[in-house]
């Protein structure tokens, strides 16, 4: 069945990869997602009564930390691409391990921020800077964590033999997803806690 | 588009310069007081999602199809934002 | 590269055999199709029902619905059979949310983008066949939750299917408990569906076309599908932002869209109708495509400017992102904003004026050919303008203050997604239910079920607009307790009664539909004298859509009188003499 369909069919017409082109129709929702959030934070920020006191409880250095976790970490699986390129086993995995344990560093930071704010009893319906706090770092977090699932798995299939040539170009496909994951992180940063 | 991508700067040159621009942006958030220093820090958050974008993203690389579904959902959010803006606690003044 | 268009092409090595994986947990595009359309038509039933139960109330407020009457005294929801002011607000609300994204959204972009893409682009199935069975699964667990949401206590959502807040934001102000959140959980799960299902109508079209099968010798209907899931993927992600914050709302106590709290409800109501007026286009755009297919079909000639179509429906794609807000006039809206979206409201209807006239050449001195799905075509077509014709009134905000929330707009968008969904649904199913299931639909009670359907839609709509006109306000279960209504009282009994006729007619379709499973007449590979590639493979198509090796294409679609070709029509994929 399969014989004569990429014989028959000009499959490559786009240009793009079907895996690449369905991965960044993904991020173009999520694009509408998160816009439609900050947008609405932005404008209830600049006309609200102000929210200067209540981002002073978050912890620039923690935030900072995790900027600096979620840039490295897309450094790493960049890193990850380039193993697949050159058909690097090792470096995948090495750079891949290194990727989902900052991903998981990133959420343990989130965490204890998340108990710090609760034991001070700054919860979501505290204010609405709260609401947005956490509505915006949990829709954040959630979508870390789904990149985390979406490396380990590729981890795994990859680690089987034979699995580096079959499934090593997925690299690029959650690679493009946790460049998007850290993109917004870039913006949420300075909203919650510099802004 | 493989041969393309090694063209540009090496990868850890684009990670040196997002950990400088973030730790300036935290910088220039305690140096400079509130509201003043916001031009600032976005412009450097912008500055950091493009080099994301560019070059971990292949975003400079790519063919129109790639540019029209990132280009155009950031289109539209700009047109939503500004359509909302004059609606949003109008009633505060 | 190519290693990814190998993998892609792994999915469909060959049939399956089991049950499961054939009927259930398919990945064949064809059955995945038809999954939509049994999913589509049992939500149309339930919409369609709670329609009869509302207007029941509506003519005859506070009497028991006729076949309700066995509800018992003591029973929660409708005691003997009467619906109050909170079960008439829950059945509108889950009558306006099942109709449009549970019926016309699976029925006319799911279902027909499913099975046509691949037919008629020349594939042997979809790009991604799994992550298409994924996305009728979560379109399945969405409509149990839904379904399961009139069940719970404080019953179903009763916010009116745009959900506004506050109304919609605190439990104490509807008295519905879990029914929202369910309501939200069932809508975030349907858009995750059709995002994932969108990502196979783009990539499909784009990706795995035959040989020769240029992207402008696409048959429109393919143009019509993918600019609606690209449509539907640029608007949704903003509700999506709002459905979270609305479900935080309720449920964390937060105040996103509560002014008490610093809150804004505008906000939700510019999130909703930023994805709702694109949406508008998601549910119409297949049905013009389909009505595009069949008018050129069933007037044997050419379509009438198959560019010029494609710009203007891309036109008016872009154009749809800046109307938003003319659902919002009397809202509180900045009077600032009322002008300009007055005039891009406006403006948009001169693109889909284009592709009228440009049907109408098509007619122009053909020789039509007045089968059913022919009727149902130009029916279809003609109500269409009819609801593009009041949405002027609407659309300009000046008239929009005197009519809005009156059932005059109510009949203005049932004019439109009726003639879209049913009118343009039906149509899709009597043209293609032959290539489906490889019999035709009978021709004597397809004409039945039209008329029925036709002079019903008109004899509850039209009485409809001189009532909303008059005044009659909507979302109101008891027009009688108001003086100045009781003079229109009369015709709310017409409707009810005509909607009731309505209502019944479709049980012709109902069992038109199953007689001709079994004993309908034997379609053949091509019943109507179609140009397109589905018309090239035996009905229905078996796996992998073509018999044989993909036929090669060397002609636009829509040949029709050829010179120096013999026959009165020319095949896609037939070659030039």
């Amino acid at each position: 069945m399969s014989v004569e369909s990429t014989a028959s069919t000009d499959t490559m017409e786009a240009g793009v990869p079907a895996a690449k082109l369905g991965v960044w129709w993904f991020i173009a929702s999520e694009i509408m997602v998160f816009g439609g959030v900050l947008a609405s934070f932005i404008l209830l920020r600049l006309t609200g009564p102000g929210w200067a006191g209540d981002i002073e409880h978050n912890s620039v250095l923690l935030g900072s930390i995790n900027t600096l976790v979620l840039l490295t970490s897309s450094f790493s699986i960049v890193e990850v691409l380039a193993a697949n390129k050159a058909g690097d086993l090792e470096k995948f995995k090495k750079y891949m391990g290194i990727t989902i344990a900052l991903g998981l560093l990133f959420m343990v930071i989130k965490g204890v921020e998340y108990s710090i704010h609760i034991h001070e009893g700054l919860l979501p319906d505290k204010s609405l800077f709260w609401a947005f706090y956490f509505g915006m770092t949990g829709l954040h977090g959630l979508h870390v964590l789904a990149g985390i699932v979406a490396n380990i798995s590729l981890l795994v299939v990859v680690s089987k033999p034979g699995g580096l040539a079959r499934y090593g170009h997925r690299s690029e496909m959650c690679g493009l997803y946790w460049h998007f994951v850290d993109v917004v992180w870039i913006f949420l940063f300075p909203l919650l806690y510099l802004g | 588009m493989a041969a393309a991508e090694n063209h540009g700067p090496k990868n850890i040159v684009i990670w040196a310069y997002l950990v400088i621009l973030a730790l300036v942006s935290v910088f220039v958030s305690l140096i400079i007081p509130s509201p003043a220093d916001t031009v600032v820090i976005f412009a450097l958050a912008i500055a950091k999602a493009a080099l994301v974008l560019m070059y971990f993203m292949h975003l400079r690389v790519e063919n129109i199809f790639i540019h029209s579904l990132f280009f155009v959902p950031l289109a539209l959010v700009v047109v939503m934002f500004f359509g909302f803006m004059p609606d949003i606690n109008h009633w505060l003044y | 590269m190519s290693g990814t268009a190998a993998s892609m092409h792994d999915a469909h090595h060959e049939a399956p055999t089991s049950f499961v994986r054939k009927y259930v947990f398919s990945t064949d595009h064809k059955m995945i199709a038809k999954q939509y359309i049994f999913i589509a038509l049992f939500w149309a039933f339930v919409g369609g029902l709670l329609a009869y139960m509302f207007r029941w109330q509506l003519a005859w407020p506070e009497t028991p619905v006729w076949g309700f009457g066995w509800i018992s005294e003591d029973a929660d929801f409708m005691p003997t059979g009467r619906i109050g002011p909170e079960v008439y607000n829950a059945l509108i609300t889950m009558h306006g949310t099942i109709m449009v994204f549970f019926v016309a959204m699976p029925l006319l972009l799911a279902s027909m983008g499913n099975f046509l893409i691949p037919l008629m682009v020349g594939a042997r199935d979809m790009a991604f066949p799994r992550l298409n069975m994924l996305s009728v699964w979560v379109l399945a667990t969405a409509s149990l939750i839904l379904l399961a949401s009139f069940f719970v206590e404080g019953g179903a959502a009763a916010a009116g299917w745009t959900g506004y807040p506050p109304l919609s934001a605190k439990v104490d102000y509807t008295g519905v408990i879990w029914g929202i959140d369910l309501w939200l959980l069932a809508l975030a799960l349907e858009f995750a569906s059709f995002l994932m299902g969108g990502i196979n109508f783009l990539v499909t079209p784009f990706n795995m076309r035959t040989r020769g099968m240029s992207l402008f010798r696409m048959p429109l209907m393919i143009w019509m599908i993918v600019i609606a899931s690209v449509l539907f993927l640029l608007s949704v992600g903003p509700l999506i932002a709002g459905a979270v914050f609305l479900l935080l709302d309720r449920n964390l106590g937060t105040s996103f869209f509560l002014p008490e709290g610093g809150g804004d409800p505008l906000l939700w109501q510019h999130l909703f109708w930023f994805f709702g007026h694109p949406e508008v286009y998601v549910i119409f755009l297949p049905a013009l495509g389909v009505m595009l297919e069949v008018i050129s079909t069933f007037s044997r000639k050419t379509i009438y400017g198959y560019r010029p179509i494609i710009y203007a429906v891309l036109t008016a794609g872009v154009l749809s992102f800046v109307v938003w807000a003319h659902h919002q006039f009397i809202s509180g809206l900045d009077p600032r904003l009322a002008t300009p979206f007055s005039i891009t409201t406006i403006l948009i209807s001169v693109p889909f004026a284009f592709v009228v006239f440009s049907l109408l050449a098509t007619l122009w001195k053909s020789s039509i050919r007045l089968d059913t799905p022919m009727w149902f075509a130009i029916g279809g077509l003609s109500i269409f303008v009819f609801g593009g014709v009041t949405g002027i009134f609407n659309g300009s905000a000046t008239v929009d203050i005197f009519i809005h929330d009156t059932l005059f707009v109510v009949a203005h968008f049932h004019s439109t997604l009726f003639s879209a969904v049913f009118l343009g649904g039906f149509c899709a199913i009597y043209y293609w239910y032959p290539k489906m299931f490889g019999r035709v639909m009978d021709e004597f009670w397809g004409k039945v079920h039209f008329a029925g359907t036709y002079l019903g839609f008109l004899a509850v709509f039209v009485p409809m607009h001189l009532v909303g006109v008059g005044g009659m306000v909507r979302r109101v279960a008891d027009h009688t307790k108001y003086d100045l209504f009781i003079p229109l009282q009369p015709w709310n009994e017409w409707m009810t009664v005509a909607a009731i006729v309505l209502f019944l007619f479709q049980f012709v379709f109902a069992v038109n539909f199953i007689r001709s499973l079994y004993w309908g007449r034997e379609a053949g590979e091509n019943p109507w004298g179609g140009t397109t590639l589905e018309w090239t493979t035996p009905s229905p198509p078996p796996h992998g859509n073509w018999p044989g090796a993909i036929p090669e294409v060397h002609n636009a679609p829509y040949e029709y009188g050829v010179p120096g070709i013999d026959g009165e029509w020319v095949s896609q994929d037939q070659p030039a003499p």
